[in-house]
């Protein structure tokens, strides 16, 4: 049992996510106290039914569906980001969840973030001092290291975070149309990344629209379909099955 | 609860990340500014001076060596001060931390109130200069002046288990930043910070064990000024509140801190 565990990354279990969206903001003390005998009209809006897969460790998953059929949320859950409404998730490593932006504070600088994003992902301070220059000069931003994140442009921090993600990177990584980051010449340099040995041994789910990308990368596909897990298996299968979903 | 802490403290480059965190934090409030980290230092001598002119010159208050008296009871309340009213927004303005990751949402408020920690320590320092140098009626340095550290485990896991309240509070209630305001103020004003502990237990009895703050502050004073023990009863009060609250703080964390990264 215990050794059958240890290939999973992730686990989980009939997960399922509604969001409760009222239509008047409801949150302070005084609105909730006025209005004890008069809730809010709520909408309910079921992103996630109950669904369970399995994600095992080192293998690269892709994940597709239309806008608004639940990736994010599914991410979002399976990240720890967001808890759970029933069943349950057993994640084991660090997550890390990057689509244009990645965890990075305006107020600091590039040194300061990068210190602090490889240290949320699990590495020691010396293991960051080893990796600091590859990650200032993957970046291209070896005249800004002390500049503060604010004063960059969204290229520039975006090239930053890939970067941080590239070289120090979490256990699993959750890759949210990654291949838009920056100009040509950077999303090359993203793509030769990528391809070289990069994604071995990490635990990679890949969502994205491009077909291409997921072909090329992922043994294994999910399609998703207002909030259910339609198929997992083989990548041609869910391709066809989203292409069928487009049509 | 027990699962957060575990999982905490499991992990080898935790310690490493709360320190580093604090840091930056640290240096993100006091080297921001002109003045730098000297006016971590000028603030509370100036609070002092306001106080001091107030209640010594004008109302003629007959506590002996005031100013370290306004002095040790502002260094504690300033420090509660900073880790509640300051910590309230805290899942927001760390958000950057937590919604791309399953980093654990305690080490952010550790490591806040480890930098809250710093500016403390140097305060304290300051103090101690101040009453073994400059007061006049100073009984120098005691044996007593060790249970400071006990004191400030104490305040530390008060400042913390509020600030885990309030701030997870806050993702579903926004105006609790202003009625804490108000608690702070009414609290300020109910701990003996700047009157006589005999004015104060004689207009508000027993209120000394109904305000976790005022008895720190009560206690921080016999060992700093008086040269005896802490008042144990109290100080047993006061830890006992603190325990209680930094229980309701985790349960607030995670029924209410879980849903942060949806909510803010």
């Amino acid at each position: 049992m215990i050794s059958m565990e240890k290939n999973y990354a992730i686990v989980a279990k009939n997960i399922s996510k509604t969001f409760h969206i009222s239509e008047d903001s409801h949150n302070t003390v005084k609105h909730r106290l006025f209005n004890l005998f008069n809730p809010p009209r709520r909408k309910l809006v079921q992103a996630l039914k109950e669904i369970s897969l399995e994600i095992e460790k080192g293998e690269c998953i892709g994940l597709l569906g239309r806008n608004g059929c639940g990736k994010s949320t599914l991410v979002k859950l399976l990240a720890g980001v967001y808890p759970s409404d029933t069943g349950n998730i057993k994640i084991t490593g660090s997550t890390m969840l990057m689509n244009l932006g990645v965890g990075m504070s305006h107020e600091l600088t590039a040194r300061e973030n990068i210190y602090v994003s490889g240290s949320v992902l699990g590495l020691k301070i010396k293991e960051v001092d080893a990796i600091f220059d590859k990650i200032i000069d993957f970046a291209e931003l070896s005249n800004f290291v002390d500049t503060k994140i604010k004063y960059f442009s969204s290229g520039m921090t975006a090239r930053l975070g890939f970067s941080i993600a590239v070289n120090a990177g979490a256990d699993i990584m959750f890759l949210d149309e990654i291949f838009a980051v920056g100009d040509v010449k950077f999303q090359e340099k993203a793509i030769k990344v990528f391809e070289s040995s990069w994604i071995d041994g990490k635990t990679v789910i890949l969502v994205s629209h491009s077909m291409d990308v997921i072909r090329k990368y992922c043994k294994r596909a999910a399609f998703m379909k207002n909030g259910e897990l339609k198929f997992i298996g083989e990548t041609n299968k869910a391709i066809e099955l989203y292409l069928e979903d487009n049509h | 609860m027990i699962r957060v802490l575990t999982d905490w403290v499991k992990s080898s480059n935790k310690l490493e990340r709360l320190w580093l965190l604090a840091k930056i934090e640290f240096k993100l409030r006091y080297y921001e500014n002109k003045l730098g980290l000297f006016w971590a230092l000028l603030k509370p001598i100036l609070d002092i001076c306001i106080y001091y002119v107030v209640f010594k010159v004008v109302l003629k208050s007959d506590v002996p060596a005031f100013a370290s008296f306004l002095f040790i009871g502002l260094i504690i309340w300033n420090f509660f001060v900073e880790s509640t009213v300051g910590t309230i927004q805290i899942l927001s303005t760390k958000k950057y931390l937590y919604e791309y990751s399953n980093m654990n949402k305690l080490e952010i408020y550790v490591s806040t109130l480890m930098s809250n920690s710093i500016g403390f320590f140097f305060n304290f320092l300051m103090f101690l200069l101040f009453y073994n140098f400059i007061e006049g009626e100073s009984l120098g340095l005691t044996i007593y002046n060790i249970w400071i550290v006990v004191l400030f485990v104490n305040l530390f896991i008060l400042s913390l288990g509020m600030s885990l309240i309030l701030s997870n509070i806050y993702v579903i209630a926004k105006d609790i930043t202003q009625i804490w305001a108000v608690v702070t103020s009414f609290l300020f004003f109910l701990s003996p910070i700047f009157y006589s502990l005999k004015t104060f237990r004689n207009a508000l009895p027993s209120f000394d064990y109904g305000n976790p703050i005022a008895g720190i502050i009560i206690n921080a004073r016999a060992i700093m000024l008086e040269g005896t023990n802490p008042d144990f009863t109290l100080l047993v009060w006061d830890i006992g509140y603190s325990i209680v609250l930094l229980i309701i703080g985790f349960i607030a964390l995670n029924k209410l801190g879980s849903k942060a990264a949806e909510k803010l």
